[in-house]
């Protein structure tokens, strides 16, 4: 097994130990930081997102194994600096005002980690104006936007309809949530709807793909 | 046949042949302000009225409805049971260190789940040095609210269940779904030690309850065990860690002749299996968005489970009758076959849900209900 597949497999496995040592001995390697994070670290973090959707993966062995790959993107990350490497796109998220959860939005930022993405999380009752603020401070490629409750599903479309108002090319954006269904996302202007994080972070990366073509 | 609600609830969660679908719900304390303050009736009380005098005399939505089923009991699962610590407050919001080390964050005037900001309790070594603090103990109880509760129950007929929560319910809000999960596997001999230990004050709490003499006919047990997308941990997980638990604290109800209905929300359905062999008797609520569907799973496990809900909050804040009438043929029909359904929301009431349509709603569970 080339030692980038066995860096997969160290994230596919949640192994917090091996991961960063694997990623040494790569570095050691000579190998380019760049291919270290997109054919090992992400690698195993998209067999991950796979086995999650499949039903094969749970939530322990979602988070576990995102904890191996943050271990050893912490070894790469200064070789990434050095060589210019940044992540290609940012995803901002959100759980909207008035809504405090944060389990299921703190998954999906791990998996759009995990699919590569720099994550700006803004935590939790996110008014509609912190969304377009920070879409102003920098480059924003999606948008992702979580809610638990029923009574606070509307506050997406109020977000959506803020960002599109208030900035000349918002980006697309992505919900979802228990009470969040695709018809709902379609309905009040969603680019996107994941049904899972993991599906969701994918979503995300299609979109965003189709964004550069 | 004329039975009481106890008898009623009995023969249903038996799945013996019963008058009529027996009825039960929570609604969310909003949706609770706003019924009592619109019913106008001075008997009624909630959540808002809790500081009066008098308030444990006020009669609850429950039995205003005259719903078949009473809880009681209740035990309190925090490490220490003392006034939460606000770190910081705004008309909105309160931040606050609770008596399990959690700081969380709360709406003020509505309910949800808080913000979990972060869990004291996160490692082995603290945990050793609190454990201890989890001891069955009478101040865990608002006896003064649930004896008079349970007395009229009592006078009433109703089915009375012993509430309160297992495991998961528990250490989630101890160490965070986080720290949970993830000591699953990484930490295994530590999670197995935290849900024994609360799996054994929670059978105490039990047996102290029923020894000061609050003999009840069931337990309705409170679980966090799934979301909508599927349980949080794997059968295989389940399996190995929580079901020797659940059947050592089940055991302990079946034992008494107590039945045992489990609620948890979101998507069960790997779970099921292991719930029926655990000795779970009924399965509550039955969340629509999570896949939950009690015509299928009738089907698949009416013959050796109850079902208590299903009937989707979504439709029901429509106020579409038309529609409610649709969801509620459709659904009980089906599970009624197995005479082991009682009638629940697939979550809680919420607002938006008027009080005429949930009066009109409760009729229509009678009249569809009625076994011929």
């Amino acid at each position: 097994m080339s030692i980038l597949d066995q860096i997969a497999q160290a994230v596919l496995e949640g192994d917090e130990q091996t991961a960063p040592r694997l990623v040494q001995q790569a570095l050691d390697e000579n190998l380019p930081a760049s291919q270290v994070l997109q054919d090992g670290l992400l690698k195993g973090m998209n067999e991950v997102g796979r086995r999650f959707r499949e039903g094969e993966y749970f939530i322990p062995e979602v988070l576990v194994a995102a904890e191996a790959m943050k271990a050893g993107a912490a070894v790469l990350k200064p070789h990434l600096v050095r060589a210019g490497v940044r992540p290609e796109w940012t995803a901002v998220i959100g759980t909207v005002q008035g809504d405090l959860h944060d389990i299921g939005k703190n998954l999906v930022a791990t998996m759009l980690e995990g699919a590569g993405f720099e994550v700006l999380d803004l935590g939790v009752d996110v008014p509609p104006e912190k969304f377009v603020a920070a879409c102003r401070q920098r480059p924003v490629h999606v948008v992702g936007l979580s809610a638990l409750l029923t009574t606070t599903m509307p506050m997406m479309e109020t977000t959506i309809a803020h960002l599109k108002q208030s900035l000349d090319h918002p980006p697309p954006v992505i919900v979802g949530g228990a009470p969040v269904s695709q018809a709902f996302a379609d309905k009040i202007g969603a680019a996107g709807y994941g049904p899972d994080a993991a599906t969701g972070a994918e979503v995300a990366k299609r979109l965003c793909l189709a964004g550069r073509s | 046949m004329v039975l009481t609600s106890r008898e009623r609830v009995a023969r249903c969660l038996a799945r013996q042949p019963h008058d009529r679908v027996p009825l039960f719900d929570w609604f969310w304390s909003e949706t609770e302000a706003d019924y009592v303050a619109r019913i106008g009736d001075p008997r009624l009380g909630c959540g808002i009225h809790a500081a009066q005098a008098g308030y444990h005399e006020r009669l609850t939505l429950w039995e205003y409805f005259d719903f078949d089923l009473m809880q009681v009991a209740w035990p309190d699962q925090r490490l220490r049971m003392v006034e939460p610590e606000v770190l910081e407050e705004t008309d909105e919001w309160v931040l606050q260190r609770d008596g399990n080390e959690a700081v969380l964050r709360w709406w003020k005037h509505k309910m949800g789940t808080p913000e979990h900001v972060r869990f004291g309790i996160d490692s082995p070594e603290k945990w050793f040095q609190v454990k201890h603090l989890l001891r069955p103990s009478r101040q865990r109880v608002r006896w003064d609210e649930f004896w008079p509760r349970w007395r009229r129950a009592k006078a009433a007929g109703k089915f009375i269940c012993f509430a309160g929560v297992e495991i998961i319910e528990s250490v989630k809000d101890t160490l965070g779904h986080e720290m949970m999960c993830k000591a699953l596997i990484k930490q295994p001999e530590w999670i197995r030690d935290v849900f024994e230990t609360y799996t054994q004050f929670e059978i105490d709490m039990f047996h102290l309850v029923e020894a000061e003499g609050m003999v009840c006919d069931g337990a309705f047990i409170y679980g966090d065990i799934a979301y909508k997308n599927g349980p949080f941990m794997s059968p295989r997980h389940y399996r190995e860690f929580v079901f020797p638990c659940h059947k050592r604290f089940f055991d302990e109800f079946h034992r008494r002749g107590m039945p045992v209905i489990l609620h948890s929300d979101g998507d069960i359905r790997p779970l099921i299996p292991h719930f029926i062999e655990a000795g779970v008797d009924m399965i509550n609520p039955l969340e629509s968005r999570a896949g939950m569907d009690v015509r299928q799973l009738a089907l698949q496990y009416g013959e050796r489970l109850g079902f208590c809900g299903n009937i989707d909050v979504m439709v029901l804040a429509t106020n579409d009758r038309q529609r409610i009438h649709a969801e509620l043929e459709s659904k009980m029909s089906a599970a009624m076959k197995y005479r082991g359904y009682m009638y629940h929301s697939d979550h809680s009431i919420p607002p938006g849900v008027t009080l005429e349509t949930y009066r009109w709603l409760l009729d229509e569970v009678r009249r569809l209900g009625r076994y011929e």
